[in-house]
């Protein structure tokens, strides 16, 4: 795969870190020039469906970030760059004084006579070095892929913390959204280098008193811009600032091994979002605790037979722990201060679960049963599966091993 | 120019072609449905079941004539092919082991309960729009018929199935919704009237036959004998 560069140029700014880290969404190798972006993306053009949609794409994302740049495309990062400074489709019709120059260059090849950059290079290198000095001649070589031109890919951080001031306070949560679309932008780009996904992570809306923070929640991990940017709104939609906005800050405190997506072979149709992004953006605006689903228990009394459980999480028909072997009589234990001993004090882990029944059969068999099971753990390592008799007299018995 | 296509058609190739819809027949699935699981009722709605991607609205008092299980075939349907079922402020907490031995996939299940009826009226709208669960059912007393124009809209986009239950009062209003039944209990069944459809007015009311709970009798005297206050005497 030939590489091909694909130059940033910021009009306005110096690009920021927010920046670079949105640029990881298309290619993971950036780097950064004096002015510039510059993205290597011979790579994956296959995976974006060709250059013209890959550079709209990157133009597109720009615009919607209100940031003014140019976009160039080229064989060599240094044509890239250029291309995009100057006015023209082809390097030899560049003219000179719009192209970054090491200091004095450009006035002293105005001097030359020299208007075009396919003039200057036609001249003999050694000659030109002497004159305008080795580094100028040496980009114009590295331009044209004369000179080899090895340039060092951003390092992404491994925590991703970014913050960006606003222009101007504001006081309407809404219109932060324009904002925020930066970090979450960047936020996409980074967790797409990574190959991660997050769950949750939190914007801190910084006013001059301090700060409110906004803790997003997703129902799955998700590396995608899009959804951060829907719980995002659905959040912002719902809040009364306390004091104006000056800055935002987007921390992501844990994030989780993500496996790029693969789309499908065939239009799997229909859902247009996934249920999860449904379910985030219902409870981002609704509240967690309003957004559910349900589980049945087995438990006789009806009220009991019900219980939440997260949506479409795995939902085990939730038994409750039951030993594989039962004694055929439940062994007495001993009691030291309040805690059944066996050979040792038992560890209670988990209980009481009270089962209460057979109230009707207290002539023959088990009869009236009132206990409170426990789990617990003997001092030689075994599970056991010990009650608490609740009629007189009373004490704790083992009645099963969990083997 | 020939002359044979100045020439007009035969009246049958004209009536025949699909876009062509005569008054006194039921539409010819007009939209993909998903059948209701009651012959009688599917014999006489459009496309033979409930119409997806597009409201259907359920006229009912109250709860507990049988309203539910009209609806259960269809969302335990629906579980083939992994769909999500999402109910909207249902007017009741869910009994979970009933709606797992209606056959409803309670892993594909989610529950949304609102605060306030705009609030659902946002989520249930929110839901259909996205297209991500097959199967919609909303309980929304309050909607107008603004409300309801929204939800068509949004059930249009995005192909589900959408159930919405309204009180019977509203039977009057006009309403957006292609498909409206109203719902009665009687005698032990459960009576449907269509009050509107793709097709011609149906006067006569379906009658089904729902599995219930109990058999009903028409002699009440052994249960009713009891006492029910009286407790089983254990020490």
């Amino acid at each position: 795969m030939n590489p091909l560069w694909l130059a940033v140029r910021l009009t306005d700014n110096p690009p920021t870190p927010s920046l670079v880290c949105w640029a990881g969404r298309f290619t993971p190798r950036v780097s950064l020039a004096d002015s510039a972006l510059l993205l290597e993306i011979g790579g994956c053009l296959r995976l974006f469906g060709g250059l013209d949609v890959l550079r709209e794409q990157v133009a597109q994302g720009l615009t919607e970030q209100g940031i003014a740049a140019r976009i160039a495309v080229a064989a060599t990062p240094q044509a890239a760059i250029w291309l995009a400074e100057g006015q023209g489709d082809s390097l030899d019709a560049l003219a000179i004084p719009d192209l970054s120059w090491p200091g004095g260059v450009a006035e002293k090849l105005t001097r030359f006579g020299l208007r075009r950059l396919g003039e200057l290079r036609r001249l003999p290198f050694a000659g030109l070095a002497r004159r305008i000095g080795k580094p100028a001649a040496t980009m114009l070589a590295r331009a044209y892929g004369e000179a080899p031109d090895p340039r060092l890919d951003f390092v992404f951080p491994l925590r991703f913390e970014q913050e960006i001031e606003l222009p101007a306070a504001v006081e309407n949560a809404p219109m932060l959204l324009f904002a925020a679309r930066r970090l979450t932008g960047a936020l996409a780009g980074w967790l797409n280098v990574r190959q991660a996904g997050l769950r949750e992570c939190r914007l801190d809306l910084v006013h001059r008193q301090g700060a409110t923070s906004l803790l997003l929640r997703f129902a799955e991990a998700t590396r995608d811009g899009n959804r951060f940017e829907r719980v995002l709104r659905e959040r912002l939609e719902r809040l009364q600032l306390t004091a104006p906005v000056e800055r935002l800050r987007l921390v992501v405190d844990s994030v989780e091994s993500l496996a790029g997506s693969s789309g499908g072979l065939f239009d799997e149709g229909g859902a247009k979002e996934g249920m999860a992004a449904l379910i985030e953006r219902l409870r981002a605006r609704l509240g967690e605790e309003r957004v559910v689903g349900i589980a049945p228990v087995a438990e006789h009394r009806p009220e009991c037979a019900t219980r939440q459980a997260p949506v479409g999480g795995s939902i085990p028909t939730a038994t409750p722990p039951r030993p594989f072997w039962l004694l055929a009589r439940p062994e007495s234990l001993a009691e030291i201060a309040g805690r059944p001993h066996r050979r040792g004090p038992l560890r209670l882990l988990a209980g009481p679960e009270r089962i209460e029944s057979g109230w009707w059969d207290h002539e023959e068999g088990v009869g009236d049963v009132r206990r409170d099971y426990f789990i617990a753990l003997t001092q030689d390592q075994r599970w056991a599966w010990v009650f608490r008799e609740l009629k007189a007299p009373g004490g704790w018995f083992l009645h099963g091993w969990f083997g | 120019m020939g002359t044979a296509a100045m020439l007009p058609a035969a009246m049958p190739d004209i009536l025949a072609r699909p876009d062509i819809w005569r008054g006194d027949r039921l539409a010819q699935a007009p939209l993909p449905t998903v059948a209701s699981g009651c012959a009688a009722l599917d014999a006489e709605l459009p496309g033979g079941g409930w119409p997806r991607g597009a409201l259907t609205e359920l006229l009912v008092d109250g709860t507990g004539i049988g309203e539910l299980s009209l609806l259960t075939f269809a969302l335990a349907n629906i579980r083939q092919g992994g769909g999500w079922s999402l109910l909207v402020a249902p007017p009741h907490p869910l009994h979970a082991p009933a709606w797992a031995a209606a056959g409803v996939d309670l892993a594909r299940l989610a529950v949304v309960s609102p605060a306030s009826g705009r609030d659902a009226l946002w989520a249930m709208e929110q839901a259909l729009v996205s297209g991500a669960p097959r199967a919609v059912v909303g309980w929304l007393p309050h909607a107008d018929a603004r409300a309801l124009r929204r939800l068509q809209v949004a059930a249009v986009t995005g192909g589900a199935l959408a159930f919405l239950f309204r009180p019977t009062r509203l039977a009057v209003d006009s309403s957006a919704a292609p498909l409206r039944l109203q719902l009665a209990g009687a005698d032990g069944q459960l009576a449907v009237r269509i009050l509107k459809r793709r097709g011609p007015p149906l006067a006569a009311t379906i009658r089904l036959a729902l599995p219930r709970p109990a058999r009903l009798r028409r002699h009440e005297s052994a249960l009713a004998g009891r006492p029910a206050h009286r407790q089983p005497a254990h020490a």
